[in-house]
């Protein structure tokens, strides 16, 4: 075995850390149903990261965080989804089937959660659609104070390779959505609002959400 | 040189009769044009707004002077799907729960798609041909041969178009690979076996929020005794026709398009052995013998609901000369050479792309002496850049338009088909069952 690929599987075993001190345990996720529909279609896209080998390592975060997003209020680019609600991304219920996603239209569209408050956030977990496999175009994650993202803006994922959603090009890679979601290391930045932009997936032009969860305290300690 | 794109040529989509000698051909009239839109528009509905609709609904939208006037679903959640998804992309669609609703009002259709579950295609489609428009129904045609014979007959009545949607049959590979590897090239000799095969891996039922349930009296009304049952349709010998009748139907098609028959018998395997929710069969694995023209060829068919079994889903010749596999997706598609053939003259033509050559085998890896040698193996240089089901769906308006013949009309289909229900037949049977094409006579 080569010494790179000694290298990629100790760190695959290890859990994922982020820069916070303290006390820490994985984030209690809970995971949707597995669901598959359909044959699975070709998957063509240039950053797309290889197969994980094995189970998802947890996500370290400090002991006590809580999902800040459960039942608060969402936002989109896209006022007049195809279906669903936009309440059904922050509702806790994550079932891939019909009837729990919520379809924003073609091309960049994003939705925001308020969290009412600016607290430090350690995980942004994203279910885009899981019941067959796709991968979406530029997912960026951004956090920020300010509601217009005009300013105060930290990206925290960007797999916009070529920067065809115009918001500067990104180094993450893509990936294929499953029931596990999306783990994205918020690495303790403080922030209320939470943006997901998205610009249609492998599979059709449109945009998805099950649900976004938003892990961190919920008093600034 | 030819160039991948010279080499498919327009007469490629001329349609390959199967029907001929069947006693189902058709007068040339009945194939005419049916347009009774005075401008260039074509105005279609959709009815059946479910997984496969909107799959043949996002196919629609790049295709141009395609109009989508109106859908058509029980799901109120389907329907509000339909309208919105149309309105956002530029279709201005009426939403109907009652097909026959729909055919009242909408008085300049010239065409519908049909993509409900499958106990309801030939009603729908028998009605809206009668209503006198051209329908493209899903495959399977019925749940039942007789449901399947209706719409033939229908068809001969009215003399509307009716397409089947087994779309392979307009996928530029596959009629690539008939026409010039198979029938212009003869690269794979005589072919002796098909093989064809389509897994899945275990998956759950399908279930729904409460939020979204369909009334009982409006499911009762349309044929389900409950929301699991519609939602789960596939599983129900009353509403839809089995594994092999929705993953082996399109690859069984295939066998009996490119050998030019239907098989004369199939003994078949199968039951509900893994899932304790399903009437339909979850495995099924039938063998037919073809009497072609060549000689006979024996087949061989799965398709497993509870395994994934390593990936894949293709259809498979094998020849005296060489081996075609085909998927609709292009990662499946090989064709292998045996030993002695030489095809350096259609590598040359450009039909034919040389892969890498097979890795050697490891000096200490022990195998029989007695084994072939690793096949060359090429690929096609033809490849789909649409998605899969919009050049059958361009077939079928060009043919609605009188510029072109279907690829899949009723008959033909009708006669593919039959292999289908023949096989579930002989599973509960537990027997070899006999093809006769006078059952098909409408």
């Amino acid at each position: 075995m080569k010494i790179a690929t000694i290298a990629a599987t100790v760190l695959l075993s290890l859990p994922i850390l982020h820069a916070q001190d303290g006390e820490k345990a994985p984030i209690p996720l809970e995971l949707p149903k597995p669901l598959f529909v359909g044959t699975p279609m070709e998957i063509k896209v240039p950053n797309l990261e290889p197969a994980r080998d094995g189970e998802r390592p947890d996500f370290l975060a400090p002991k006590g965080v809580v999902n800040l997003a459960a039942e608060k209020s969402v936002t989109s680019s896209d006022e007049y989804p195809v279906i669903g609600e936009l309440e059904f991304i922050t509702d806790g219920e994550k079932e891939g089937e019909e009837g729990y996603f919520v379809e924003l239209g073609p091309g960049v569209q994003w939705i925001q959660v308020d969290l009412e408050k600016s607290l430090p956030l350690y995980a942004i977990v994203v279910w885009h659609f899981h019941s067959q496999a796709r991968a979406y175009n530029d997912v960026i994650v951004q956090v920020s104070d300010d509601p217009e993202f005009k300013t105060g803006v930290t990206t925290l994922y960007n797999n916009d390779h070529d920067n065809s959603a115009d918001l500067g090009e990104g180094k993450d890679p893509a990936y294929i959505d499953s029931f596990e979601g999306r783990i994205i290391d918020a690495k303790g930045t403080k922030a209320r609002y939470v943006r997901c932009y998205s610009n249609g997936n492998t599979a059709n032009d449109m945009n998805h959400y099950v649900e976004v969860e938003v892990w961190g305290l919920p008093e600034e300690s | 040189m030819d160039t991948p794109e010279n080499l498919f040529q327009r007469r490629d989509f001329i349609r390959l009769g199967l029907a001929a000698g069947s006693g189902l051909v058709f007068a040339p009239s009945i194939l005419r044009a049916q347009r009774s839109t005075p401008s260039n528009d074509l105005n279609v509905a959709l009815v059946g707004v479910g997984l496969q609709g909107r799959t043949l609904m996002e196919a629609m939208l790049t295709i141009p002077n395609v109009r989508i006037k109106a859908v058509c679903d029980i799901w109120e959640y389907s329907r509000t799907y339909g309208e919105r998804y149309l309105q956002k992309n530029g279709h201005q669609a009426t939403a109907y729960t009652d097909y026959q609703d729909m055919l009242e009002k909408e008085k300049d259709l010239d065409a519908v798609f049909v993509a409900t579950p499958d106990f309801w295609h030939a009603p729908i489609s028998n009605d809206c041909m009668k209503a006198g428009l051209a329908v493209y129904c899903e495959k399977m045609m019925s749940n039942t041969l007789e449901g399947a014979k209706s719409i033939v007959k229908t068809m001969k009545e009215t003399g509307k178009l009716c397409q089947i949607g087994h779309q392979r049959r307009s996928n530029p590979r596959y009629i690539f690979a008939l026409n010039r590897l198979i029938k212009e090239a003869k690269l794979l000799g005589r072919i002796n076996h098909s093989f064809t095969s389509w897994n899945r891996a275990v998956t759950e039922d399908l279930g729904w929020p409460k939020k979204y349930e369909i009334p009982a009296d409006v499911l009762k009304k349309y044929g389900y005794e409950d929301m699991f049952q519609f939602r789960n349709w596939r599983w129900f010998k009353a509403l839809g026709g089995g594994p092999m009748s929705d993953l082996g139907a399109h690859q069984i098609d295939i066998i009996n398009w490119f050998l030019g028959t239907i098989p004369s018998t199939v003994i078949a395997g199968g039951g509900v052995d893994y899932y304790t929710t399903h009437e339909w069969f979850d495995n099924v694995m039938a063998i037919f013998e073809y009497p072609t023209e060549s000689g006979l060829v024996r087949g061989f068919s799965q398709v497993l609901t509870t395994t994934s079994s390593g990936g894949g889903y293709f259809e498979q010749f094998m020849g005296t000369e060489g081996t075609l596999k085909l998927a609709e997706n292009p990662k499946w598609t090989q064709i292998f050479k045996e030993a002695s053939p030489n095809w350096a003259q259609w590598e040359e033509k450009n039909y034919l792309r040389k892969l890498a050559a097979p890795a050697a085998e490891p000096s200490d890896t022990k195998v029989d002496s007695r084994e072939t040698a690793a096949l060359i193996s090429y690929d096609i240089p033809i490849a789909l850049d649409k998605p899969i089901h919009q050049p059958h769906i361009e077939n079928f308006l060009l043919a609605v338009r009188g510029e072109a013949e279907l690829n899949c009309p009723a008959d033909e289909a009708l006669e593919s088909e039959f292999a289908i229900f023949k096989t579930n037949e002989a599973v509960e049977a537990k027997k070899m069952v006999t093809l006769d094409i006078a059952e098909l006579a409408v």
